[in-house]
């Protein structure tokens, strides 16, 4: 029970965010600026991931990604 | 100058008007013109062509692993909104690594499976460093190498390459609905993983608000040169086990929110199940005696043949003025009894009218596995499984990055980063029986990355 209660914390935060968002398609000039978006650069998230992948016990949460590796 | 009651009022009633103004819903920074090469939309809209190319540099301390990444995409956005992309890595690895074998005041010598030459073509990591004998019986070449007294034993200089392609195609439903298909594949001398997976993202609220729902499927084969080692089998370098498989299957769950004009939010929830082989072939546990703490063999490790991992992601993106700050943190738990937690933040600097900074700092902490182990007694009963394989740890590790980009014109974006990552013991510090606890069990990595690469649309 008590690892669902983050879970149910973070999705209810979500849900309530959504529910104040009053942006018009016109405002999403700023959320459309490449320094705004999600993955700014595919190649230093894809290393990141690899480096913490491989030494790491850790993975997963951003993305679905497979893809992995045999890391020594 | 002396104040008023009525002129306080009046400062005051303007003050609040200007603070409602900063923080109305159209954002915290009323209109913000584009004084920033980054803060132009971005450039993956219909009709655009990118190839980008990039070469990484990775090298742990002390002579440990260190690796050379060379990478190179293609992403053809096309007119009618699909978009198809493909990405080539390639690995070069070399270098020495721990196998969970415990230091010792006098040398040990340890065994394993070689091909005769450092790169041979018979699907083996090479290695090199030691003296090579073969069994009489299976005829199996064997690398018989010694560690030094009183230091952490490595597998000394092994080296291997891998190559990995990934395949996505993104067809657009409709204005506001789109799938996702994508495929990879990665091959080692040693390991190979595929896996395909399916997603579909639809927006709402004016395209505001985007939910996203994302199935994949794994396989990987471990397959060290003459098969796998039997787990809790003694280390003589003869392997009596095959290839062995592993599935992975996963899916995430993801919402991303516009909440004001300056300010958007990720919350993705992720979960994977695997089933099958999950050894680490090359990883070891000394057994120990109980009371001088001297190794009297080395076991290879056993782990459990199933894990559920659960991921929960948040990540925050406010812009203030051309510069933005990230935050993101990630709770994570899976059925080995790993918990942790992964925070992150960094600043988008914009430098000039073409270039910006992002100086950043990650934080991550995790427990360590139920059956992690330094090593074992060998007055005591083999436990169901054991490993001494240091991501199964507990510790702490502390990321400090720093990125930039600078463009050289409307097409051609040139970038770097540069990372330290290092890790420390939390908690307890693992002691060995006897009098020999300056001895340090932990094996946790101090690493350097840098990266520099070229992005071109055409």
């Amino acid at each position: 029970m008590k690892k669902i209660i983050p879970f149910c914390c973070l999705a209810g935060l979500t849900i309530l965010l959504t529910a104040c968002s009053t942006v018009a398609p016109w405002e999403r000039d700023v959320t459309a600026r490449k320094s705004m978006q999600l993955t700014k650069n595919a190649n230093f998230a894809a290393i990141n991931d690899h480096i913490y992948y491989s030494k790491e016990g850790s993975t997963g949460g951003r993305s679905t990604d497979g893809g992995g590796c045999g890391c020594n | 100058m002396q104040l008023s009651n009525r002129n306080k009022g009046r400062i005051g009633a303007t003050l609040c008007l200007v603070t409602a103004n900063l923080f109305s819903t159209t954002g915290l920074v009323q209109a913000q013109e584009v004084q920033n090469a980054f803060d132009e939309p971005a450039t993956n809209g219909p009709g655009n062509i990118i190839m980008d190319g990039a070469v990484m540099y990775y090298r742990e301390n002390n002579s440990r692993i260190q690796a050379i990444e060379p990478m190179a995409s293609y992403t053809d956005y096309a007119d009618n909104g699909d978009i198809f992309s493909i990405k080539l890595t390639a690995d070069s690895l070399s270098g020495a690594s721990p196998f969970g074998a415990t230091p010792w005041i006098a040398p040990q010598n340890f065994l394993s499976p070689t091909s005769v030459t450092i790169s041979g073509d018979d699907g083996s990591t090479g290695a090199s460093g030691g003296v090579v004998v073969t069994d009489p019986v299976t005829q199996m070449k064997i690398l018989q190498t010694t560690a030094k007294a009183n230091e952490l034993p490595l597998n000394p200089g092994f080296q291997d390459t891998r190559g990995a392609a990934n395949l996505s195609y993104t067809k657009a439903l409709a204005s506001r609905t789109r799938v996702t298909f994508n495929l990879n594949g990665s091959i080692e001398r040693d390991y190979q993983s595929y896996s395909g997976g399916a997603s579909i993202a639809q927006d709402f609220n004016n395209k505001t608000t985007t939910i996203s729902v994302g199935v994949n499927y794994q396989h990987d084969l471990s397959k060290r040169l003459y098969g796998t080692p039997t787990p809790f089998a003694v280390m003589t370098g003869v392997f009596t086990d095959g290839t062995k498989s592993e599935n992975i299957v996963s899916a995430t769950a993801g919402i991303t929110q516009v909440i004001t004009r300056n300010w958007l939010v990720q919350l993705n929830y992720s979960y994977e199940r695997a089933t099958g082989y999950q050894n680490n072939p090359y990883k070891v546990i000394s057994v120990l005696d109980p009371v001088t703490g001297a190794p009297q063999r080395y076991l290879y490790e056993a782990r459990p043949d199933k894990r559920t991992r659960n991921a929960v992601y948040i990540g925050s993106k406010l812009a203030v003025g051309s510069f933005v700050t990230n935050l993101s943190a990630r709770y994570y738990h899976d059925s080995w009894g790993i918990n942790s937690i992964t925070a992150n933040a960094s600043e988008h600097i914009p430098i000039g009218t073409r270039g910006y900074i992002e100086p950043g700092v990650r934080y991550y902490h995790q427990s360590s596995a139920d059956f992690f182990n330094y090593f074992l007694l060998s007055n005591a009963a083999l436990p169901q499984f054991a490993s001494a394989d240091n991501r199964l740890d507990k510790f702490n590790a502390i990321t400090a990055s720093i990125k930039g980009g600078y463009m050289l014109n409307d097409q051609i974006e040139l970038y770097a980063m540069a990372d330290y990552y290092s890790q420390t013991k939390a908690g307890t510090k693992g002691l060995l029986p006897g009098n020999n606890g300056s001895l340090n069990l932990f094996a946790g990595v101090k690493a350097i990355s840098v990266m520099t690469g070229v992005k071109y649309r055409f």
